[in-house]
């Protein structure tokens, strides 16, 4: 079995972002940059109706429009609408503008249905419409998963506490929004694509455009962020390539901000009624969820059918030897949800550790004390503890809402686990090592901002005894061997222990061809002059015992709330992790912040709203679909759990998901009063502090 | 802030005629005043040009970039479809979110709300300008010394801005960075670090506060 | 956005001839621009008006001072003069949106810029002031709404600007038809209460010149709320201005922003100040006479308290650091 080294030079210590001189010097060339030769602009006409049946769409005038060269349905007429945004055809030409007359310009007959419906309440009732025919939005009675007998249970509690918790569609809207460039050549079709997945682009291509797999290439060598969103090749990208193939010219198709907030993923809602019941000494002892939320038409990628991927774990990270649990996925008129950043985590974290704090008010003792009493994993009380102690738990403690004056102070905790985070065997790579010392090391994976690069030349100047920047990292490219696409927090897992078994393998081939025995360090140079002309090339896969999986985390939050206006002030947050052995320092600590100030976005500012008349999304944007800014960003304290002998496990996710429950738990703390119900507003708090004059009906 | 004239082509001024009149305006008889005067109410109405492409020269990086644009081709659309100039970004394209920020003379704009046309006649600085000779500018030397990015698709908007900051206040605080930087949107939560990297360009040295506890 | 025309005008009457019936005035161009890429508004012909002369100083005087209706936000956010005369005005202007749109954004298209509802702003919902039937957010979406209305439409007025010039009793002088017409921030929101079309009184052709600020309230003050700490719109902000003679109040004006499409000032509430020491129970009064007549809608009650908290916190910063 593999090892990884005891003493490090480079591993666990601080490396910088090795490709952060392409991306501050603007250097680093984007799918939304790619400018290949003869290039057209493409852009997407979709849906104002949110359900209609196209009866048929009329291209002429738009092809028309100078400057355009291709136009193209998105499906065969007639054909059914499900959602306001949902794509009815597409257009390319030389410039932005002719794209944007000839949308203007295509005639579609359209028969609007007027039944319709996306909010996720009205659509769990008999008598809503539809949103798929002959299927009911929800189903009537969700199968209950029990665990022991909660109706004898409860009576036997101590303290029961009753809440509802709620979490808003949330919106991944990375930087860059989905999109590709896209190329034809005489042999097949090259696709530079925004990704977090390369082979599942090329998949996806390959299947809609009957094309052999080898005949397309994707290229992904930096992408602006994807959170989950960003896998196959997406309607978008099967439309680019039929632009391209129409026009005999490149095209990039990149999604607007606007249709980014419609079309390609969203974290589904969730409406938690949780009673939880302890006994006296504080163990859990019963619980009983019904939870229901909206993946919006359906899971998945183009589009889900049916309403799957609403349910979320509960509950969560606690045994409870009682337990009934309910779910069910709500269909809307709406798009469809897609994997986001700790699927189902964030919400499951929210509701359980709010009911949580709940029980404990109930109980009159520390929600801390609740959680170690209770929580049965040995890595997180250890993290408890640990956090507790630097954050000042006991020293900043107060019972709800007791603290003085107009703005209050309150703290709060909450836990994550994530199951995921271990390696892929299918990840494989190479290095070629030239006579000149030159190593070039290749992967078919993604580094989609998590520094995935830097993981690489770190692990292989760790193993080669080099320095990072000696390594020249190559990823992105299904012509590199395959590697998975970067979800789940694997790829760190994935890619770490492909480049230990690459590049060991690498120095035992060029010590036994140089004849140099120790061929690391001061000899490299040596050694590989005596390889002649010919460059080495070592390919290497993942090995198992140099990674894991699961990870968990904790992190304390305190806030100031201004009882008078009810805004919300998130002075600081204390996270607690562990991800096994560290690879880079540097740059796990600016995921960790990324997950914090995504998990606070969806405490405090974001949700997706639909207006229910009209069924259009109202803010596909950034001036109201809010994400926090710099202002808002609290002071953040890390602590590292270092666990090398469990391997690289990833952490990405984990980082994310207590953060909304630790911040709800603290405003709790600080007002004495619940509010349950995310993104927690202004609004919200100055109601739940019994301010806000009762709404009467003229 | 001090406004440049923008270079308007065809627009002709009063004096521009005059100067090419010469002595014949001086020693016009009456009726020679009446039709100079017709003739300056014709020169003097505005130039309108478009909707079609017109001549468009911008300075950007110091160089001239020759174009042929329509006046609602916007200055990002320039930069980054009709040159080669795709350090500044489209995050939005409704100046919301800072990616395509450039500065104009030392100001910071949205270059996705300014009409290319209304560009000319500035100075133009993008991201692409501000390394000398492949040595990175102590902005961005200080955004990769503190791990500043992560996808880095906001990177060249925020650099501007903490760039514009540093010249308009060398002495700059965590508050200034605050406001300066609050219409830069990132999604990877790099904020934290910008901050850190502003000051640091600012020569004010900060710390991430991470502790390492091994568990066994 | 659709093609168009565009010049630049060198006088104000070439830029009122240029604009025509079908043109648009182009200062700034943050509110403009975003218009017409959402095809919310046509022109034909943008009229860049940039370089009209003299409407791009900050003019002081003695009774009152002037500025130029193009001198732009972050002109007016760094002058150290405006700072220590009309502290309220600064506050408004450092709290505009964001740095880049500062450096760009005038004064008179601060004052003119159109709703934000979001109704309004989607391209895809026809509502009243797109000339629909309908005002979706009455029984809709309705959080960032307005507390009073006078028309079917509920969408407030957003400029900052406004609310604080109001608070001054500024006057806005206006070229309409050739003629230069005053009007203080009343008038000139004043169509927008009465027409679920209008955003401000302001019709085809009008532009803003100048706004003039009398110099008689040397204290003022300026806060405003959001979701988020910068760079997000106002839910409700509020300006006061005021004397302050022996520890009292002399011509107080208190206005609210983001709750009605006027800035919202009520009369009675400003006598009642008038020579009162100003204190909690002085402001809490005022703030409950402003705030008599508010009508919540069904998700925007949360703007009576919080407005009231404004107002009191407003007015108590006219005490300065006494």
């Amino acid at each position: 079995m593999p090892n990884w080294p005891a003493e490090t030079k480079y591993i666990s210590r601080s490396t910088a972002r090795v490709d952060a001189p392409e991306k501050v010097t603007g250097k680093a060339r984007y799918s939304s940059d790619i400018q290949a030769n003869g290039w057209l602009y493409g852009m997407i006409l979709r849906s104002k109706w949110p359900a209609a049946k196209i009866v048929s769409v009329n291209l002429d005038r738009a092809r028309q429009i100078s400057g355009i060269k291709a136009a193209v349905l998105a499906r065969e007429c007639p054909f059914n609408i499900r959602y306001y945004g949902e794509e009815i055809a597409a257009v390319a030409g030389s410039t932005k503008q002719s794209c944007l007359d000839a949308l203007r310009a295509i005639e579609v007959q359209a028969e609007v249905r007027h039944e319709f419906v996306v909010n996720e309440t009205e659509a769990r009732k008999a008598d809503s419409p539809p949103v798929w025919e002959n299927s009911p939005n929800a189903p009537a009675n969700p199968r209950a998963h029990e665990n022991g007998s909660v109706d004898t249970a409860f009576p036997e509690c101590a303290a029961v506490s009753e809440g509802f918790y709620s979490t808003p569609v949330q919106i991944h809207n990375p930087m860059e929004t989905a999109g590709n460039t896209v190329s034809w050549t005489d042999d097949g079709l090259t696709e530079w694509s925004s990704t977090q997945g390369i082979s599942s682009v090329r998949d996806g291509l390959a299947g809609a455009l009957k094309l052999e797999h080898s005949k397309v290439r994707v290229i992904t060598e930096y992408m602006g962020g994807g959170f989950g969103a960003k896998f196959g090749a997406g309607v978008e990208g099967v439309l680019a390539a039929k632009l391209s193939k129409e026009a005999k010219a490149p095209v990039r198709l990149m999604l607007t901000r606007f249709d980014q907030a419609l079309a390609v993923g969203n974290r589904p809602s969730s409406f938690q009624k949780i009673k939880i019941g302890a006994l006296a000494d504080g163990t859990l002892h019963a619980f009983e969820a019904e939870n229901y939320g909206t993946a919006g038409i359906g899971a998945g990628g183009d589009s889900g059918g049916g309403g799957g991927g609403a349910d979320i774990p509960m509950p969560y990270i606690y045994k409870v030897p009682n337990t009934r649990v309910k779910q069910s996925a709500v269909a809307v008129n709406a798009g469809a949800a897609r994997a986001f950043r700790a699927p189902g985590h964030p919400p499951a974290s929210f509701g359980m550790e709010s009911a949580m704090d709940d029980l404990a008010a109930k109980l009159g003792i520390d929600p801390l004390e609740l959680r170690l009493k209770n929580d049965p994993n040995e890595i997180r009380q250890r993290e408890y503890k640990l956090g507790a102690e630097k954050f000042g738990w006991k020293e900043k403690y107060h019972k709800p809402g007791s603290s003085k004056g107009v703005v209050k102070t309150g703290i709060g905790c909450a836990g994550a686990a994530w199951p995921a985070g271990g390696g892929s065997r299918d990840t494989h790579g190479d290095a070629q090592i030239n006579p000149d010392g030159s190593i070039e090391i290749r992967l078919g994976v993604q580094d989609i901002g998590t520094g995935t690069r830097t993981v690489i030349a770190v692990v292989a100047a760790e193993i080669l005894g080099l320095k990072p920047e000696q390594i020249t990292v190559r990823v992105g490219d299904t012509n590199f061997p395959p590697g998975p696409g970067s979800g789940g927090s694997t790829t760190c897992p994935s890619v770490s222990p492909t480049v230990f078994d690459i590049c060991t393998k690498a120095l035992q081939q060029l010590q036994t061809q140089s004849g140099i025995a120790d061929a690391r360090g001061a000899n490299w140079f040596a050694a590989c002059k005596k390889l002649g002309v010919n460059p080495l090339v070592v390919r290497g896969q993942w090995q198992q015992g140099l990674s894991a999986d699961h990870a968990c985390g904790v992190q304390f939050a305190e806030v100031e709330v201004d009882t008078e206006t009810g805004l919300v002030t998130v002075k600081k947050v204390l996270a607690v992790h562990d991800c096994g052995l560290i690879i880079n320092k540097i740059t796990l600590e600016s995921q960790i912040n990324g997950g914090i100030i995504m998990g606070m976005g969806y405490a405090l500012y974001e949700e997706r709203v639909m207006d229910d008349l009209s069924g259009v999304v109202l803010n596909p944007n950034f001036e109201t679909y809010k994400l926090p800014g710099i202002a808002d960003v609290p002071e953040i304290e890390i602590i590292l759990i270092n666990m090398p002998e469990r391997g690289v496990i990833g952490i990405g996710e984990p980082a994310t998901v207590p953060t909304a429950g630790a911040i709800a738990n603290a405003v709790f703390n600080a007002i004495g009063a619940r509010v349950g119900s995310l993104p927690i507003t202004p609004a919200k708090i100055l109601a739940a502090l019994g301010k806000v004059p009762p709404f009467v009906t003229a | 802030m001090k406004k440049t004239e923008p270079e308007n082509p065809g627009a002709f001024s009063r004096r521009t005629f005059f100067k090419n009149m010469g002595t014949v305006a001086a020693t016009a008889a009456t009726a020679q005043v009446t039709s100079v005067a017709a003739e300056l109410e014709k020169v003097n109405a505005e130039k309108v040009i478009g909707p079609n492409a017109v001549p468009v020269t911008l300075k950007v990086n110091g160089e001239k970039l020759k174009l042929l644009l329509e006046p609602r081709v916007t200055l990002l659309d320039a930069l980054r479809n009709y040159s080669s100039l795709t350090g500044a970004k489209e995050g939005c394209d409704r100046a919301t979110c800072g990616a395509c920020t450039v500065l104009l003379g030392d100001t910071p704009i949205y270059s996705c709300q300014k009409l290319a046309i209304e560009a000319q006649g500035h100075e133009i600085t993008t991201v692409e300008g501000l390394a000398k000779n492949e040595k990175l500018s102590k902005v961005q030397q200080a955004f990769l010394d503190k791990d500043a990015l992560q996808c880095g698709y906001c990177t060249p908007g925020f650099v501007m801005s903490v760039t514009a900051l540093l010249k308009k206040n060398p002495n700059l605080n965590a508050d200034d960075v605050k406001h300066a930087c609050a219409g830069n949107t990132c999604r990877c939560g790099a904020h934290p670090r910008i901050l850190q990297a502003a000051l640091k360009a600012a020569g004010v040295e900060t710390a991430s506060k991470t502790e390492v506890i091994d568990y066994a | 956005m659709k093609a168009f025309e565009y010049a630049t005008a060198h006088s104000t009457d070439s830029a009122r001839q240029l604009v025509a019936d079908k043109g648009a005035y182009l200062a700034g161009g943050n509110d403009l621009l975003g218009l017409l890429k959402d095809y919310l508004v046509s022109a034909n012909i943008l009229v860049n008006i940039k370089s009209l002369p003299g409407l791009d100083k900050i003019e002081p005087g003695k009774n009152s001072w002037t500025i130029g209706s193009l001198v732009t936000v972050a002109q007016i956010e760094d002058d150290a003069h405006i700072k220590k005369v009309f502290p309220g005005l600064h506050e408004a202007a450092s709290e505009v949106a964001s740095q880049q749109i500062r450096n760009v954004a005038t004064v008179g298209g601060n004052l003119a810029q159109h709703s934000r509802c979001w109704y309004f702003r989607h391209r895809d919902t026809v509502c009243l002031k797109k000339d629909g039937d309908l005002c979706y957010a009455r029984n809709g979406e309705n959080r960032y709404h307005s507390l009073f209305t006078g028309n079917s439409c509920i969408s407030p007025v957003v400029s900052s600007l406004a609310t604080i010039f109001a608070s001054f009793d500024a006057t806005a002088i206006v070229l309409r038809d050739g003629k230069e017409t005053r009007m203080n921030m009343a008038e000139l929101y004043h169509r927008a209460w009465e027409n679920p079309l209008a955003h401000n009184s302001l019709t085809n052709g009008d532009l803003i010149l100048r706004v003039e600020i009398p110099t008689s309230r040397p204290r003022s003050a300026y806060l405003q709320a959001s979701d988020k700490h910068m760079f997000d719109w106002a839910l409700v902000s509020c300006a006061a201005a005021a004397e302050v003679v022996d520890g009292k109040l002399k011509s107080p004006r208190v206005a609210l922003g983001s709750i009605s499409p006027v800035p919202h000032q009520v009369e009675a509430a400003n006598q009642f100040l008038d020579g009162k020491v100003l204190d909690e129970a002085t402001a809490t009064q005022a703030a409950d006479l402003i705030l008599k007549d508010a009508k919540p809608l069904e998700h925007n009650a949360y703007k009576v308290p919080l407005a009231h908290a404004l107002i009191r916190r407003t007015l108590l910063k006219l005490k300065g650091d006494a």
